[in-house]
């Protein structure tokens, strides 16, 4: 009968909870969906470890006190029906209903049933580490399928053994509830079978269990009267016990206080076995005693389950960084003498030490927030009632859960709590907030304060420790409830203030007579006695019983962005205007996108860490438990960093780097397959390691893929100033205003040669002039950006090739093509020209010139070193025309560089397929030893030379001028909208129609093209690494020539095993002066098959250009032809390999 | 028109600065003419008010003090916000503290109500080996920071050009000060009263009048403020 009643009572009260608290402070997951989890850890306040497992309505019941056992007491003591959790290491029993359906997934509750939102435990029952249950028994019953009846380890875990075995019952006194289990009969046997192995698995936490709970004073409290009572020294109870904890014990009824929580926990079990009947949460209301208040407010909070969990992280934390220093240290000291300072407690070393000890391991785990001044004011007031270690897990406790992002960088859970409250007031009490705005006062520079230390600074202590008593059971709201009643209290006295400080000076006076009776004039004596503290409290709890967790979720919900957006329009703005000098060449507009794609990036990047992380954590879960879960919005759960969140993130490593410009500069977008191969040297290993290994989504979200070609890796090196590995926003504000910044040409080249020049020696050698070049490739293999001249400009007559969209002039000027040639045609024409001038006017190396070459050249760009002379000598010796190692330069504009161009790839041979023919030609060229290519001759440009190089051509000189910079488009990105991303845009070989598809089938179609890249013709990109990797080409054309070189010189010695020499140091070089047999008809075979492609290519571009091929006869420019700038390859792999075994 | 007592308005004071440098005990001092070794520190903000009596009218300073630590930065527009008058304090022994003056100058220049006034001060002048004799010697108990280095004699970082010429390029007024000793620091919100607007006073019992002295001042007031967006700042 009785069970029936109080079911139906509690349908009765889950009705009228329904208008009653949410808890939801998950502003970091997901706001309007909480996870089931988060709702469940927030109801019964317990670890983040802890998810629902098992859930069944059940009813509690609890034998009277001083009855021990027996089935005849059966319908005697309380009866609570509820719902029974169950989790990894917990059980817990709540009247309250739970906030979410049984059938939501554990990851998310949509249908969001209850009212209680993770109210924290205010309902009736307990919450039950399983390792604090001793025994559980199934006992025949009949009114309910499955009754168990547990006993739990209260008061027995410091009896010696002997007696802790003790058969007697009622000399154990041992804490024994029932629960009748209410659902089907395969339900209550998931449980209880989940119920087993969690009793198993908390078996081996018995030791942990004993050594939290013998810090709790009630312990101490409970023991029983025998001989060592007075022996045992107490627990800890916080710094109170030595200095006296503050107010009047007499007037605080302390000792009262203490007898009937004495005698409630001897009835309701203790710490972690207490159990929630209604007498709990009025002890709690009319204030705890001042011993047992820590202990109660490290349950109520939770906390002590953060402790039983880790008992020993405080210790641990201390001693790990002992003797360290940080900010949060150094600020912490500043503040150590002024946290409550009135307290004797905290003008002894004792209480400092404490306190300084308490905050610095917090700001140890918890580095994201460090230390936020207020703290040490709640520190040092927990201080008074608990020890270090609780008072640290109740800070994690209250940083995470309570008052979240209170004390964060960005302090935002205090801003957004203040416009709640503001809005509270003006829906609560809209005269008074008329008021306030009338008359221009902030309710915020007032109420800011309390909450941000929890009153303590604002009440008395007594009171404000009252306040907190039933903050830790109720939550957040009761800071709300409090501050309210305030107001209303002295409502008309406030609305008398017209300004800040009168304002507040009724405020002060208010709290300062906190302790006199409210209604001192009242006849009636009772009247009398209530104190404007006892008033305060009925008018919190009574009149604005109204303001619930839900109503605060939903306000914080309406104002968090408007909230964030303000705390990151002044943090970006800040953080712009201290960037320093640099960021002054660029303008704002640039600053703050760049601002925003640095931070965006970022935080992009780390929430898709974060749900891969939680594929995997759920995947893995799923493998082992036996709940499947297999909601497919997961991931909602998990929200995007921002910076008004705290700077959870502010370096960005090479793939964000990669990312960042991607996002920016269509160059930077990726032609590869994720599965290119990619350069491996000892630079790079780092950033490999950085890579996830396996991709369960797209490693770049939706965005394309960026490239990582030598050249990105070389500018995140050189914006990497201090070598972390990392860029600060600072540095990408440093870096890129060297580029984008004063837009002078010089400061451009220079800028470029710096990039390349990476001992700073002034120099550039050989391996460093192809890097240039190949970087040159890489950066227009998608057309040329930014103003080019108008003697290019003439030409722009015949347009597109044909499957070519016409281009979106914002962003790229159009693609320029002589009659057959395109301007990017023409660029490598140029880089050719570039590759040939430089190892023309190098300088040699030769140790002997070294130093006095780097002396020269910081003495004075201006002044050509001496030694330039000879390096003429040697380069004079072939200078020619056609030995343009692109055979592609011509002045611009020129017939002969539009003929060119096409052709140029296969050299001479226009029947092709004559190795050997071409074997000669290339020997005959070498013959003519170009003493530049040799490495037995070292040799370097300097910047005056690249400078003269470079503006010897009206094309790079463009690049530099506006190309280069343009190419980088802060602002407005590269949407998918300008064509930048689609293949359709890129120029290449392809689009021009010099390359039959077939040739690059292979590599197309084993591409995942990353969306957004979709388009026609995509699997055609692979033709682009061709383009990008032309230098590489470069690269084995030198090193076939210099083996032709080497063949000559030393036509006898062979070394096969060293037929990549990299050893450039001259002495050496004439012992390893090799050639390989070997080696050579490899490369013949992938020349043939080059040729093969070639021939292809030829065909389409005569096709289309009759008379490309024609013009093209000079033997000798065929020698060093790049082949490859055209040759489409199946994968681009090999000469990037090829770079690798070159630089060893 | 001004018959009986002088004129009388209040001026909205903000301070603002490094944590540390001294800006509570600069306030402290000017209020309460009182030197704390360990004051709470501020949450937020606090708020004093003082007179401060000219010749021709009595100002009464509102004052604001805010909350030095770097994170509590976020929520200074919420003060700053129709402050008439802001102090900006660094510490004349700590480098890093006139960098954040400088930040927080520019802040104000371009966030907060145009024509606020703003001082730049030098704070702990006590800790230096000048000051005109304000050295109090080398007990150096200092504010809540103590500057190290002090038994050298010189503690100073900051030069006195060089806060200075900067203080003039921004038009802003400047002292060095040392709340310790008291020097110099009646001076500075005296300076800050007379270089207040006319027009910008709470008018509230007859200031309207002209006075010659205040116009005298107006060249040290910083009209380069600027005015847009002024209120956008506030951040709640």
């Amino acid at each position: 009968m009785l069970n029936l009643q109080s079911l139906g009572s509690s349908l009765v009260q889950r009705a009228q909870q329904l208008i009653d608290p949410m808890q939801g402070l998950n502003l970091t997951s997901s706001d309007k969906n909480p996870s089931k989890a988060s709702l469940f850890q927030s109801q019964f306040r317990l670890p983040s470890s802890q998810t629902p497992l098992y859930e069944i309505a059940a009813e509690l019941t609890i034998p009277p006190a001083g009855v021990t056992q027996g089935d005849k007491d059966h319908d005697r003591g309380w009866h609570y029906a509820g719902r029974l959790h169950l989790s990894e290491a917990y059980m817990c029993f709540s009247t309250t209903p739970s906030s979410f359906l049984q059938s939501a997934s554990t990851s998310s509750s949509q249908s969001f049933t209850g009212q209680t939102h993770g109210a924290g435990p205010n309902g009736n029952g307990f919450t039950f580490p399983l390792c604090s249950i001793k025994r559980v028994e199934r006992l025949n019953s009949q009114n309910f399928q499955f009754s168990l009846a547990i006993t739990t380890w209260n008061g027995v875990l410091f009896l010696p053994k002997s007696q802790r075995d003790s058969k007697d019952p009622k000399e154990l006194k041992e804490q024994r509830i029932t629960l009748h289990l209410a659902g089907s009969r395969n339900a209550c046997e998931r449980f209880c079978d989940g119920l087993k192995r969690g009793l198993r698995a908390a078996l081996g936490n018995l030791p942990k269990l004993r050594n939290v709970v013998a810090e709790c004073y009630s312990e101490y409290l409970l023991r029983p009267d025998d001989k060592d009572k007075k022996t045992v020294s107490p627990p800890d109870a916080g710094l109170g016990m030595a200095f006296r904890y503050p107010g009047d014990p007499k007037k605080l009824r302390d000792r009262a206080k203490m007898r009937l929580w004495h005698e409630y926990l001897r009835d309701n079990g203790r710490n972690m076995t207490l159990v929630r009947q209604p007498t709990f949460h009025k002890l709690i209301r009319v204030g705890l005693p001042n011993r047992l208040r820590g202990e109660i407010w490290e349950l109520t909070s939770g906390s002590i389950y953060l402790r039983l969990e880790h008992p020993t992280l405080y210790a641990e934390t201390l001693e790990k960084h002992a003797g360290r220093e940080s900010l949060a240290i150094d600020e912490i000291e500043k503040d150590l003498n002024r946290s409550l300072p009135e307290y004797p407690g905290f003008q002894t070393d004792d209480g400092i030490d404490r306190l300084r000890r308490v905050l610095t391991a917090y700001s140890w785990v918890n580095a994201d927030v460090g230390y936020c001044q207020a703290m040490n004011i709640v520190v040092a007031a927990l201080l008074i009632y608990m020890s270090e270690a609780q008072a640290f897990f109740l800070l994690s406790a209250l940083c995470d859960r309570l008052v979240p992002g209170y004390y964060s960088t960005t302090m935002y859970g205090t801003l957004l709590d203040q416009k709640v409250f503001e809005g509270l007031v003006e829906k609560t009490m809209p005269i008074l907030w008329e008021h306030l705005v009338k008359s221009d006062v902030q309710l915020s520079v007032v109420s800011l304060p309390w909450f941000l230390s929890l009153y303590i600074n604002s009440m008395p202590l007594v009171f404000a420790f009252r306040v907190l008593d039933v903050f830790f059971v109720e939550g957040p709201k009761v800071l709300f409830q409090v501050g309210l009643a305030i107001l209303r209290i002295n409502g008309e006295e406030l609305l008398d203030a017209t300004d800040d400080g009168a304002f507040i000076s009724v405020l002060k006076t208010y709290f300062s007579r906190l302790d006199e009776s409210a209604h001192p004039k009242s006849e009636n004596y009772k009247l009398r006695a209530v104190t404007k503290f006892q008033e305060l409290m009925v008018v919190a709890f009574k009149e604005f019983s109204n303001i619930t967790h839900s109503s605060i979720t939903d306000l914080r919900l309406k104002n968090k962005d408007a909230v964030l957006n303000n705390i990151e329009n002044f943090a970006k703005r800040t953080a712009i205007r201290n960037l320093g000098p640099d960021s002054k060449t660029i303008n704002p507009d640039e600053l703050g996108a760049l601002y925003d794609r640095f931070y965006g990036v970022l935080y992009e990047r780390q929430q898709r860490d974060m749900i891969l992380q939680e594929e995997k954590r759920r995947k893995a879960k799923s493998a082992r438990s036996r709940i499947p879960d297999m909601s497919p919005d997961a991931h909602h759960g998990i929200e995007k960093g921002r910076v008004g969140l705290g700077p959870s993130t502010s370096l960005m490593d090479y793939d964000a780097f990669r990312e960042f410009l991607a996002g920016m500069a269509k160059w930077a977008i990726s032609d590869h397959s994720p599965a290119t191969p990619r350069r491996e040297n000892s630079d790079q290993r780092s950033f490999a390691s950085m890579r996830r290994s396996e991709a369960l989504m797209s490693p770049w979200g939706a965005g394309p893929e960026p490239a990582d070609h030598e050249f990105t890796q070389r500018l995140f090196r050189h914006w990497d100033v201090n070598n972390t590995g990392t860029l600060t926003l600072q540095d990408v504000v440093s870096g890129m205003a060297r580029i984008k910044g004063k837009r002078d040409i010089m400061g451009a080249i220079n800028y470029f040669f710096e990039l390349y020049d990476e001992d700073i020696d002034g120099k550039v050698d050989r391996e460093g002039i192809l890097s240039m070049s190949e970087a040159l490739l890489f950066l227009s293999r998608r057309g040329l950006e930014g103003t080019l001249s108008p003697s290019l400009h003439e030409f722009n007559s015949q347009q597109q090739p044909p499957n070519q969209p016409p281009p979106t002039p914002v962003l790229t000027t159009p693609e320029l093509t002589l009659p057959g040639v395109s301007l990017p045609e023409k660029f490598l024409g140029s880089v050719s020209a570039f590759i040939r001038r430089c190892f023309e006017y190098a300088d040699p190396d030769h140790p002997k010139n070294q130093r006095s070459l780097g002396g020269c050249q910081q003495a004075g760009d201006k002044s050509e070193p001496a030694v330039d002379n000879n390096a003429f000598a040697i380069g004079d010796d072939d200078d020619e025309e056609e030995e343009d190692l692109l055979t592609l330069e011509s002045p611009p504009g020129s017939p002969k560089a539009a003929a060119q161009k096409p052709t140029s790839f296969s050299s001479s041979q226009e029947s092709g397929g004559d190795t050997d023919a071409r074997r000669t030609v290339s020997k005959a060229q070498s013959e003519a030893a170009n003493v530049a290519l040799d490495p037995a001759n070292p040799l370097h440009i300097t910047l005056p030379t690249f400078r003269m190089v470079i503006l010897a051509d009206e094309l790079l000189e463009q690049f530099f001028e506006s190309s280069f910079p343009t190419s980088f488009h802060v602002i407005d990105g590269i949407g998918g909208s300008n064509g930048a991303t689609t293949p359709s845009s890129l120029t290449t070989f392809t689009n021009m129609g010099l390359v039959p598809r077939s040739a690059f089938g292979p590599a197309g179609s084993s591409q995942q093209v990353p969306p957004g890249m979709a388009g026609p013709g995509r699997g055609l990109r692979g033709v682009l690494d061709n383009i990008v990797t032309a230098a590489g080409e470069v690269r084995r054309r030198v090193e076939e020539a210099q083996k032709e070189l080497e063949k000559n010189a030393l036509p006898e010695q062979g070394d096969e095993d060293e037929e990549e020499d990299e050893d450039y140091s001259p002495g050496e070089s004439q012992k390893k002066r090799t050639t390989s047999m070997v080696g050579e008809a490899e490369r013949r075979s992938v020349l043939s098959s080059d040729r093969d492609l070639l021939e292809g290519a030829d065909a389409e571009a005569g096709a289309r250009d009759d008379n490309t091929a024609s013009e093209f006869s000079d033997p000798k420019s065929g020698s060093l032809a790049i082949s490859a700038t055209s040759t489409p390859r199946p994968g681009s792999s090999q000469p990037v390999q090829r770079i690798v075994e070159f630089e060893g | 028109m001004a018959d009986g007592p002088k004129p009388s308005s209040s001026v909205k004071l903000v301070l603002l600065g490094e944590a540390a440098v001294g800006k509570s005990s600069l306030v402290l001092r000017f209020v309460n003419n009182d030197f704390q070794e360990n004051k709470e520190p501020t949450i937020g903000a606090a708020f004093l008010t003082q007179k401060c009596n000219l010749p021709t009218r009595t100002i009464k300073f509102e004052i604001w003090d805010t909350a030095g630590q770097e994170r509590f930065a976020s929520l200074a527009p919420m003060y700053y916000r129709n402050a008439q008058a802001a102090l900006v304090v660094y510490d004349l022994t700590k480098p890093t503290s006139l960098v954040k003056a400088k930040h927080w100058v520019a802040e104000l220049q371009r966030q907060a109500s145009p024509g606020i006034v703003i001082a730049l001060v030098g704070n702990k002048l006590d800790l230096t080996s000048d000051g005109e004799g304000v050295r109090s010697g080398g007990d150096g108990s200092g504010d809540a920071d103590v500057a190290e280095g002090e038994e050298s004699g010189d503690a100073r970082k900051v030069t006195t050009l060089e806060a200075q010429s900067y203080a003039q390029e921004e038009s802003l007024l400047f002292f060095e000060t040392s709340a310790k000793t008291g020097y110099n620091v009646t001076e500075v919100f005296t300076a800050i009263a007379n270089a207040i607007p006319e027009t910008s006073l709470k008018t509230t019992r007859g200031s309207n009048q002209a006075q010659g002295r205040t116009g005298d001042e107006q060249q040290r007031v910083n009209l380069n403020a600027n005015s847009a967006g002024a209120k956008d700042g506030c951040a709640c």
